[in-house]
């Protein structure tokens, strides 16, 4: 229980991460995206990606073009905003950081 | 066959057969409760909408289908995820707070009709779910208060009306208040009659509802009458052919004894009792198996029949079900021309007189005499020694029905030549007049004349062998004007053509005879000529006073015309006529 709780709160601040990483190597669709996720093995169900989208949208890191689908609905496509990019680098250092935090603590600084 | 519906989903036509309908509606819901309080929730579900529209339409498409079915639907839901499995991803400070009016909003229990856990309409189990008790109090409530003038009956036919069937799975959800993920919560009782007000207020403002729904119920109605008939009714009928074979069965043996005893004692005396005496000798073997058979087959057909109601089972093939019936409409052939042919000897009659005139004495007496009498040949037949004077057989047979009718009459009428004299007339039927003559002539009976007393007996007997006809004794007796005749109380209900009981010497009620004399105009009551006498012989009393009277006070015209208003009435009891 204390296991999955922590896992959980890891893979929530990492998801977000992951998520504006792969929308800013260019235009995506929300079930690309959960392609792109699973191919990553970081394994979510696409009911979780629309709240997730639709909060980095309102907080003006995304923002989205309809486009004609052949099959069903138009598609929302989206892209990175200015805002969005700044974040993803501070976001990208920030990974840095803890990779590297993550490293010494599991290996040791002297290795 | 599925039934399909037609949806609007993400801006996108899809057919849905209806279970998969149902099951896409109650995910949408769960994840509409879910956002509910999401800051952007239309926007989210409108996302997810329009993706699931995209992933039938892609399955359509890959299937080659037209109409979606619950295992795209379980697909779809399999890929976008369950509402549960949102929570491990969303941030805590966003994730959905239940608080209570999300909670009236989505959550409200609703009064329908169960139609799972029914026993008629659903109705209790639908009250039962709504303020979670068990259905069975809440049927137990409802009998309770039927018997209370039917007063049950009624409400439960208005909620009948009323609650709508809870058809869909939603439904069934809202009714149990059990909808996806949501925990319990407090029941608003209040909203929810308030709900039921307003519903019936619909049904009274709406002509066309109250119709629709009066057609609903009625329709529902006569579905549970064909079920009961088919349910319960079916026990019923199966306890009822229960009864009917144990009694049946029980009848058939008894039958089967009887017939076996009446053939028996072919020689036995029944066949001198009415109504077995009506039968002719060579007959009886005739008419006994027609009858045996005529109620035989019926009660043995019931019972097959109640054996295949009971049993499920065909308990004799047809044939013999035919031959069965053949042979009941033998005996009912046999047993009907027996029956003509009996009522036929009743066609023709007869009649014997033999009259006897007696000693003239001032007074008679009448009087009945219950022992029996036999003729010599019957007293052979019955081993009564006519020699030993201390054997009386006396004849205490009540009436009854299987009493033979064989009552004398006697008619008492005044003398025309001055003679006493007793007619005795025998009557009888029979095929013709030849039988009907010897029938008569079979009539046994007898009186004694000691002086001027007459002593009759009571009935008249049949010889022995002789079969019932009809036969009859009348006894007529004349006296002459002036003779006195005595009653005996036992003769009473013999006496024809006088209402004997009137004559009670009203002095004396223990006297058990009333004394009577011939008149001119027929037989009179001593006591009561003695009673009217007297009154007579009063009002001449008073007739005379009131002469005297007159002459008192001639000019006083109010005292006058008293007197006599007085007179006039005492003249007509009288019978004297009024002097013009």
């Amino acid at each position: 229980m204390i296991a999955e709780n922590t896992q959980t709160q890891m893979r929530k601040g990492i998801l977000e991460y992951c998520v504006l990483s792969i929308i800013s190597r260019g235009e995506i669709y929300a079930s690309d995206i959960i392609a792109e996720l699973r191919t990553a093995k970081l394994l979510v169900v696409e009911g979780t990606l629309y709240p997730l989208l639709t909060r980095l949208k309102n907080n003006g890191l995304l923002s989205y073009n309809w486009v004609e689908s052949t099959s069903g609905p138009p598609r929302k496509y989206y892209t990175l905003t200015e805002d969005g990019r700044g974040i993803l680098s501070q976001l990208d250092q920030t990974w840095q950081e803890l990779a590297y935090a993550v490293g010494i603590s599991q290996k040791g600084a002297n290795s | 066959m599925e039934k399909t519906i037609i949806i609007n989903i993400g801006n996108t036509i899809i057919h849905i057969e209806e279970s998969a309908y149902e099951r896409l509606k109650a995910y949408l819901n769960e994840v509409k409760h879910y956002f509910a309080n999401h800051a952007d929730d239309l926007e989210i579900v409108t996302d997810i909408e329009n993706r699931i529209a995209e992933l039938l339409t892609e399955q359509l498409e890959e299937q080659k289908k037209q109409v979606v079915d619950s295992t795209n639907v379980n697909a779809v839901i399999a890929q976008m995820g369950r509402v549960q499995d949102f929570d491990t991803v969303e941030e805590g400070e966003e994730e959905p707070v239940i608080n209570s009016t999300y909670q009236h909003q989505y959550v409200e229990k609703k009064l329908y009709r169960d139609m799972d856990d029914r026993v008629i309409a659903g109705v209790c189990a639908g009250i039962a779910h709504f303020v979670n008790a068990d259905p069975k109090w809440i049927r137990l409530a409802t009998l309770l208060i039927s018997f209370a003038g039917g007063f049950g009956i009624l409400v439960y036919a208005i909620l009948w009306i009323i609650m709508p069937k809870a058809k869909s799975r939603i439904e069934r959800m809202e009714m149990k208040g059990e909808p996806a993920n949501l925990q319990g919560f407090q029941k608003n009782l209040d909203e929810e009659l308030q709900a039921v007000k307003e519903r019936l207020g619909e049904v009274n403002k709406h002509a066309q509802p109250i119709f629709a729904r009066l057609g609903i119920f009625i329709g529902e109605f006569f579905e549970w009458l064909g079920r009961f008939i088919s349910g319960t009714g079916k026990v019923i009928f199966k306890v009822i052919a229960g009864f009917i074979i144990v009694f049946g069965v029980l009848f058939l043996l008894t039958l089967i004894i009887s017939t076996a005893a009446f053939q028996g004692f072919w020689d036995a005396s029944i066949y001198e009792y009415f109504p077995f005496s009506i039968i002719n000798e060579g007959n009886r073997g005739a008419i006994l198996f027609g009858a045996f058979i005529v109620c035989f087959v019926p009660v043995l057909a019931l019972v097959l029949f109640s054996i295949r109601v009971a049993f499920n089972k065909q308990a004799i093939n047809k044939t013999l079900s035919f031959a069965l019936l053949i042979i009941w409409l033998a005996g009912v052939a046999v047993t009907g021309y027996q029956a003509a042919k009996i009522s036929s000897e009743f066609k023709q009659h007869a009649e014997l007189t033999q009259t006897t005139d007696l000693k003239a004495y001032p007074v008679y007496t009448i009087n009945i005499d219950k022992s029996k009498y036999f003729s010599k040949e019957d007293s052979v037949a019955y081993h009564i020694d006519a020699n030993n004077r201390h054997q009386i057989v006396v004849d205490d047979f009540e009436d009854g029905p299987f009493v033979s009718p064989n009552h004398i009459r006697i008619d008492i009428n005044k003398s025309e030549t001055g003679t006493t004299r007793l007619t005795q007339k025998y009557e009888s039927q029979g095929k013709t007049f030849q039988s009907a003559l010897q029938n008569a002539q079979n009539i046994s009976y007898n009186y004694i004349v000691k002086d001027s007393e007459l002593i009759f007996s009571p009935r008249f007997q049949l010889r022995k062998g002789t079969i019932w006809r009809n036969q009859e004794v009348r006894l007529n007796l004349e006296i002459p004007v002036g003779t006195r005749l005595i009653l005996k109380q036992d003769a009473y209900r013999y006496v024809n053509n006088y209402w004997t009981w009137d004559c009670n010497n009203r002095e004396n009620d223990h006297n058990d005879y009333s004394v009577w004399i011939m008149t001119d105009d027929g037989l009179k009551c001593v006591a009561q000529l003695k009673e009217e006498a007297l009154k007579k012989e009063k009002l001449e009393q008073e007739l005379r006073d009131l002469d005297h009277l007159q002459q008192d006070k001639p000019n006083d015209t109010l005292y006058q015309d008293s007197v006599s208003n007085r007179i006039k009435e005492v003249k007509e009891e009288l019978g004297i006529e009024p002097e013009q």
